[in-house]
């Protein structure tokens, strides 16, 4: 009995790291977890938001100015809602 | 018996002056935002002169703790920029910690009995501080593209390789996706931290008012409570993670004006 427990060698510390590095790596994918993407979503919403709420501005301020109401506030909605879009598909790539 | 001192979740974000300040017709008293952010400014500056006054090779404590907030963002600023980032860095830096500290000093528990004007103050929860300095960062892309790039700073709403016709309507929509950066950027700080702040009262008022019921219907209280505990710490999480989304934007943001004529 004896014998046997003398034979078999401590497990050495290069295989011990080994199997640490096998054990992480099989977690690590797995870190970037709801944090990130929830922060990403908040982004995109308020990318969306931005870009609607400065062409309907613009569009509104041009109107009163030029006494042109609504055409161009409805202008500035279509052109404000594709920047807003040009926000998201920008800041997802 | 207890009577709870704070009201409805809205309450927390009232601006109260302190010391009643007139500059001509305008109005420039201190109120309690003011003072929260003279507090975060503060503290800022008292840490930092605390971690700098013994600099030494093997830092203290409090030395590493200032080394690792400045790699940090000194890291992210040369990544996004590049090398010529580096004037920008005191700014970005700046930005980041007070945005940091600000959102932070917003999650200690106001002491009991104090009066409404010295309750703890979010100042980020309020649209026009952040508008404030995402205008700043916007100023700064602004004056320095034109400097840089002289007209070229233009080619940033032309983008290369398009038919000529689509042009006009493409220049017009990027340079409102321009102008709206800033808003983008102040709206998501303060959504985030006006709506955690928000939902972390409602929690807590749910507690008290099913504590004041009275009877069995106590023991529901047990739920709103977890959530406020849960919800406390998803706003630490938040106000890290906003001040950090802020400075990375704002590296983005200044990218553009470094490298506006290389589009």
């Amino acid at each position: 009995m004896s014998k046997d427990a003398g034979k078999e060698a401590p497990p050495s510390l290069d295989e011990f790291s080994e199997r640490l590095d096998a054990m992480r790596g099989e977690d690590e994918p797995e870190k970037p977890s709801s944090g990130p993407a929830w922060g990403k979503a908040m982004r995109a919403s308020s990318d969306l938001l931005a870009g609607l709420a400065v062409g309907t501005l613009i569009g509104y301020l041009l109107d009163r100015w030029l006494g042109t109401s609504p055409w161009l506030l409805l202008v500035g909605i279509g052109l404000g809602f594709a920047a807003g879009l040009r926000n998201l598909s920008r800041s997802i790539k | 018996m207890f009577y709870p001192t704070a009201a409805g979740p809205m309450d927390q974000f009232e601006i109260i002056p302190i010391v009643d300040l007139n500059l001509g017709a305008i109005d420039i008293s201190l109120t309690n935002s003011a003072l929260w952010m003279l507090i975060c400014t503060g503290a800022i500056i008292i840490f930092f002169a605390a971690a700098t006054r013994r600099a030494a090779i093997i830092p203290s404590r409090l030395q590493s703790a200032a080394e690792v907030l400045y790699e940090f963002v000194s890291d992210l600023v040369r990544d996004t920029i590049g090398p010529e980032g580096r004037k920008f860095f005191p700014y970005v830096f700046t930005l980041f910690l007070w945005i940091l500290i600000a959102n932070l000093f917003g999650m200690i528990p106001t002491l009991p009995g104090l009066p409404h004007a010295a309750h703890t103050f979010t100042t980020t929860s309020h649209l026009i501080v952040t508008l404030a300095l995402a205008m700043v960062t916007i100023t700064i892309v602004i004056v320095y593209g034109f400097w840089k790039n002289g007209l070229g700073f233009f080619k940033l709403f032309a983008p290369s390789g398009l038919p000529i016709w689509l042009m006009p309507l493409l220049v017009l929509i990027e340079v409102i996706s321009f102008l709206s950066r800033p808003l983008s950027l102040a709206i998501r700080l303060f959504a985030n931290m006006f709506a955690g702040h928000v939902i972390l009262k409602l929690f807590a008022g749910f507690v008290v008012s099913l504590l004041g019921a009275g009877g069995f219907v106590m023991a529901f209280g047990v739920a709103p409570f977890l959530g406020s505990v849960a919800v406390t710490a998803l706003e630490f999480l938040v106000a890290a993670l906003q001040a950090y989304v802020f400075a990375v934007l704002t590296c983005i943001y200044l990218n553009d004006a470094v490298h506006a004529a290389d589009h």
